[in-house]
């Protein structure tokens, strides 16, 4: 880093790492409160102060966005492209401590630790999105993961739990080694772990060869991150024995925070054989998610199946140019997160204790014992298959008119074949709900306000970004100028 | 012409009466019988309104009119365009002329979740009514998929035995062929960055479209396959006796009536507007395939001892004609075509009614289960004997005009065709008054069927506008033909370039 | 000073011989020389401590790991002082609020590893407090 000329930082530099700043205030207040706490009564305040955290955080990107620049000697930079991750990060949060509320009763799960987890682990992930520094993006990246590792094991008393957590922690650790080695490589290669000067050195001739093998090992590590294939083996385990809340957590922000951190390098880097590799990718974990997706039967695997599918269908767009591919992968995950959140809070809701209900048999009649239920996740499930009106339609929509523009027809068509197999299992979910009788009674219990609040943010996303994507996709254009500026 | 904000408004209007109608219904409380009157009154209402179109629509005008093209979306550039000609205008009216009726019939069959019935139905005709309006590709696609889903989950919910079946079929045939079509929009939008219909036809016919001679054969293959299963052309109609046997007698009456008129509607607006070249380049085949489904799907008819059964494999032969005439490019054909969906659409919508009415009571459609009906049911074998003749093409009836226009057609464009055409003529009499016979005719066999009720006043008053209607097109077609024959003369315009340019080498 | 990139770690190489050569003098001499008188004792891998043989799987309190891991974490922990202290007098009074805050956030981590009952090796029951 070339800052030693100015050492102090300023104050607005400390603005531009506002929301993590709140964020960690809030999840070190629930840590100290939580050892003082009686903890039979603590859930229900320590999970207000993290929703007040997180709601706290979205205000400060907020506050944040008028401050665009670079900051802390050019480890982190504020623009329009990190506060859409910062808002998607910091919502998700918020949402997902919505759901928990009832599920971490229901379970009797007591643990504040888990509210602070989230917060932690939303640090990362919005720290990941501005870093404009590799060794800035391993640390945030770490700070993600080791809290989504805890949190993947919550439920203490299940064994499945914490193979989930054991199993996400060795492979994710592994992950994050090829990270670091990548980092160490184009260090090697390019003199610097800035992306700024790295985008410049690389631009400016032929990349060396350490160039091509840094940038693979770094996407190999981020591929596992994002579960795209064949670094997926580990998706259906985990999402399977993890908490379904964390889940719907795991599977949107991470991930959302790790595609940005993706884009930054890709393109902004102007890293060097990005398309076949990608290509590659992508046509995997589009095929590969959608076959192992059809012969599901617990709905839990079945959308971990799924979301690797759609991290493929969103890799396509990093393999289109810059100008299309980055507007349309940000209304990709924004989407996404929507959609899949939404799906994991009515998954949570309807396991009910000790997760007994999540096989495609327990949703059975579900349309008829719970109409508004059925109809909210049939609203996310048509979304995840692309239908119109709802904001899978146009992720996938954007993704692929941005792939035609780049003239890669055999992805696209790989792609669309994907989807039209994809609407098959989701299908299946909808004709589960309404045209099967229950075979065995299972409880519907009411949904809480909490819940009920979560559920109608993600569909009122939902169906925003599938009725009025206007907006959204503007900012995203905007963003990814700031972004190739 | 009446005033001009109206006629912005009005596409708009009839598209949405329906949806606003479902949304308010959401909020009724589970009274059955206020919803079914609910729902009737809103169908009727939106008939009424859209017979504003015929009315005061520019009948020697070809170009689209009520237009209203306002931006939807910037990026990608996604107009709210909608307009209606001599063809997308009938279809409207067909839609908005069949789904009170379709109401009607379901009062009494539909006695659980009925609120949900009547939502899925009424969004199902915004859907519909959409589908044909749209000028925009996007809104236009957008349509084409939200008919899938409220269809579907008519069928499986409503239908009858293996209704999930049915319904997982109808969907993922025609899900999978409409993606192949996405795929040629987003192509085409790549390309010219517009989804607007006129703009792209304009832009096709002066050669503005890079890379189009490579491409235009896949992207018409990408259009037609979508279309194709949807009329459905032979070999992808095997979904279609499935769904019609299944589904309830309104999801039935929608499907035959309208829902398979998106494909052959489309072959008309986008293969034969945007891909004239590859279209005739194409024809043989697809000729080949509509003669095939013609015979093939009237001798499967014949045989059938399943009444819906019948009267779905009779809608493949049926849709083969209007296939058939569109792709003889001949005025008369492209005429006929037109015809024929208008009068298939108000018979076997007729035929599927009748049909339910008799499953109403005695809960099976298999033919050997009936006969002599003609005695207990006099009203009901009238209005049976009146559709089947109209189905068969008795002239002076509407089966009539249609078909025997798409023969002239066939057979200026190739004698064979209309050779061939011609049989499935006879085949549809010879399976039809057969069945008819079966029916209704002898001795009554069975002794539950002794005692059978005619038809009430429900029923009549939905079966009597399809027998007047049948007898009205029958008589004075010209009243449709006048305002289709410009319409397709401009979708010829093309093919007569193409014509002389043959003759002129 | 030689220019080749290599060269400039002779001394490094240099340093590695002279241990190298120490250490193996001192073990050859000390069993060239040495004066030997093997007992059983003596001759067992470890003089002092448990008996290498039996079953490896033995259970160990849960909170020897803790404690173990504790030590490790504020260990790291204290490990980042030793740079700044080197580079305080650059980072002026900026480095040393800095270093308030960080030392601020590991006392919050002791707070709570206290409060949870990591710490304490008598009371069983505030060793479960962490775990329901």
């Amino acid at each position: 880093m070339n800052g030693a000329a100015q050492v102090t930082p300023q104050a607005v530099e400390y603005i531009r790492i506002l929301p993590e700043i709140v964020l960690t205030i809030f999840g070190i207040i629930i840590m100290m409160l939580d050892p003082l706490m009686d903890e039979r009564r603590s859930q229900r305040t320590l999970g207000a102060v993290g929703l007040v955290g997180a709601l706290a955080a979205i205000v400060a990107t907020l506050y944040q966005s008028q401050y665009p620049g670079v900051g802390f000697w050019g480890m982190v930079n504020v623009d329009s492209f990190s506060v859409f991750f910062h808002f998607l990060v910091t919502a998700v949060t918020a949402v997902v401590i919505l759901t928990s509320y009832e599920y971490m009763e229901v379970q009797q799960i007591r643990a504040g630790e888990y509210y602070g987890l989230i917060l932690f682990g939303a640090v990362g992930m919005c720290l990941m999105s501005s870093a404009v520094e590799l060794v800035l993006i391993f640390i945030a990246l770490e700070i993600s993961s080791i809290s989504t590792y805890i949190l993947a094991g919550f439920r203490r008393r299940a064994a499945i739990s914490s193979e989930s957590s054991v199993k996400y922690f060795l492979l994710g650790s592994f992950a994050t080694a090829f990270f670091l080695y990548g980092v160490a490589l184009m260090f090697g290669a390019t003199g610097s772990t800035s992306i700024a000067v790295i985008g410049q050195v690389l631009a400016s001739g032929q990349p060396p060869v350490l160039a091509y093998v840094g940038i693979a090992l770094m996407f190999v590590g981020l591929g596992f991150k994002v579960a795209a294939a064949p670094f997926h083996v580990w998706t259906p385990d985990v999402y399977e024995g993890a908490p379904a809340p964390i889940v719907g957590f795991m599977s949107t922000a991470p991930k959302a925070a790790v595609f940005a951190v993706l884009l930054r390098i890709l393109f902004e880097a102007h890293a060097p054989g990005r398309l076949w590799l990608i290509w590659v990718v992508a046509a995997l974990s589009m095929t590969l998610g959608n076959i192992g997706a059809l012969v599901q039967d617990n709905v839990k695997r079945l959308l971990a199946y799924s979301s690797i599918a759609h991290a493929g269908y969103l890799l396509v767009a990093f393999a289109a140019l810059p100008a299309n591919g980055i507007p349309a992968a940000m209304f990709y995950t924004a989407s996404y997160a929507a959609m899949n959140v939404g799906a994991f809070a009515v998954v949570s809701h309807l396991a009910s204790a000790g997760e007994r209900y999540v096989t495609m048999e327990d949703y059975a009649g579900l349309g008829r014992r719970s109409p508004l239920l059925a109809a909210t996740l049939t609203i996310f499930l048509l979304s995840l298959i692309g239908i119109p009106a709802t904001g899978g339609f146009f992720a996938k929509f954007y993704v692929f008119s941005a792939a035609l523009q780049a003239n890669l027809v055999g992805l696209v068509i790989i792609g669309v074949l994907n989807s039209a197999v994809g609407a098959y299992y989701y299908l299946r979910v909808i004709v589960v709900m309404y045209m099967r009788e229950a075979r065995q009674e299972v409880p519907v219990s009411p949904v809480p306000l909490g819940l009920g609040v979560a559920l109608a943010i993600s569909a009122v996303a939902t169906i925003y970004l599938g009725v009025l994507p206007g907006r959204v996709l503007e900012y995203a254009t905007r963003s990814a100028g700031d972004l190739l500026r | 012409m009446n005033s001009p904000t109206l006629d912005s408004a009005i596409l708009t209007l009839v598209t949405f009466i329906p949806m606003a109608g479902a949304l308010l219904l959401l909020l009724f409380p589970r009274r059955d019988r206020d919803i079914r009157i609910f729902a009737l009154v809103v169908s009727v209402l939106t008939f009424g309104v859209s017979l504003h179109l015929p009315v005061y629509f520019e009948r020697a005008r070809a170009g689209f009119q009520y237009e209203i093209n306002t931006p939807w979306i910037p990026t990608p550039n996604i107009h709210y365009h909608m307009g209606v000609d001599g063809i997308s205008m009938w279809l409207v009216v067909l839609t908005t002329f069949l789904t009170p009726l379709c109401v009607l019939i379901s009062w009494k069959s539909i006695h659980e979740r009925v609120k949900e019935f009547f939502i899925l139905l009424l969004i199902m005709e915004t859907a519909l009514i959409g589908v044909f309006v749209s000028l925009d590709l996007f809104l236009f696609y957008f349509f084409w998929e939200a008919t899938l889903i409220p269809m579907a989950l008519l069928i499986g919910i409503y239908g009858h035995e293996r209704r999930v079946y049915a319904a997982i079929k109808f969907f993922m045939f025609t899900m999978i062929a409409s993606v192949f079509m996405l795929a040629a929009i987003l192509w085409l939008y790549a390309k010219l960055g517009t989804f607007d219909f006129v703009a792209i036809q304009t832009a096709i016919r002066n050669g503005q479209v890079d890379g189009w001679v490579g491409a235009a054969p896949w992207l018409f293959l990408g259009f037609f396959v979508a279309f194709a299963v949807k009329v459905p052309l032979f070999p992808v109609h095997t979904w279609l006796p499935d769904a019609h046997v299944e589904a309830p007698t309104a999801g039935s009456v929608l499907l035959a009536g309208v829902l398979l008129k998106m494909g052959t509607y489309g072959m008309l607006r986008f293969n034969l507007g945007l891909f004239p070249d590859q279209s005739r380049s194409n024809a043989p085949w697809i000729v080949t395939l509509a003669l095939i489904g013609i015979i093939y799907g009237a001798l499967v008819a014949m045989v059938q001892p399943n009444m819906k059964k019948l009267i779905a494999y009779s809608s493949i032969s049926h849709l083969g004609f209007v296939v058939l005439g569109i792709f003889s490019f001949t005025q008369a054909g492209l005429d006929g075509a037109m015809f024929v969906m208008l009068a298939h659409g108000v018979s076997t919508g007729a035929l599927f009614m009748l049909a339910g009415i008799l499953h109403e009571r005695r809960h099976t459609f298999e033919i050997t289960e009936f006969g002599g009906l003609a005695t207990p049911m006099p009203v009901y074998a009238t209005f049976f004997s009146f559709i089947v003749l109209a189905s068969v093409g008795l002239p002076l009836l509407n089966g009539f005009v249609g078909e025997f226009l798409v023969l002239s057609g066939a057979f200026r464009a190739r004698e064979v065709y209309g050779i061939l055409g011609a049989t499935g003529v006879i085949w549809s009499a010879c399976y039809l008054l057969w069945m008819y016979q079966r029916v209704f005719f002898g001795k009554v066999t069975h002794d539950v069927n002794r005692t059978l009720p005619d038809l009430d006043m429900r029923e009549r008053l939905a079966l009597w506008p399809t027998a007047v209607a049948a007898l009205v097109m029958g008589v004075a077609p010209l009243l449709w033909l006048n305002a289709i024959d410009p319409a397709v003369q401009n979708a010829l315009a093309p093919f007569a370039q193409l014509a002389s340019k043959v003759v002129g080498q | 000073m030689p220019d080749n990139y290599f060269a400039r770690y002779l001394p490094l190489l240099i340093h590695f011989l002279l241990a190298g050569a120490l250490a193996s003098a001192i073990v050859l001499l000390s069993w060239l020389i040495g004066y030997r008188k093997p007992t059983r004792a003596k001759l067992s891998p470890y003089e002092c401590g448990m008996v290498p043989v039996g079953d490896a799987r033995q259970r160990f309190s849960v909170k020897f790991y803790l404690v173990a891991m504790m030590f490790i974490i504020f260990d790291v922990e204290a490990v980042f002082l030793y740079p700044w202290a080197v580079v305080l007098r650059q980072l002026k009074m900026f480095g040393f609020w800095e270093m308030l805050v960080y030392v601020g956030i590991v006392l919050v981590g002791f707070f709570y590893v206290w409060k949870k009952g990591v710490l304490d090796w008598g009371k069983a029951t505030s060793a479960r407090r962490g775990e329901v």
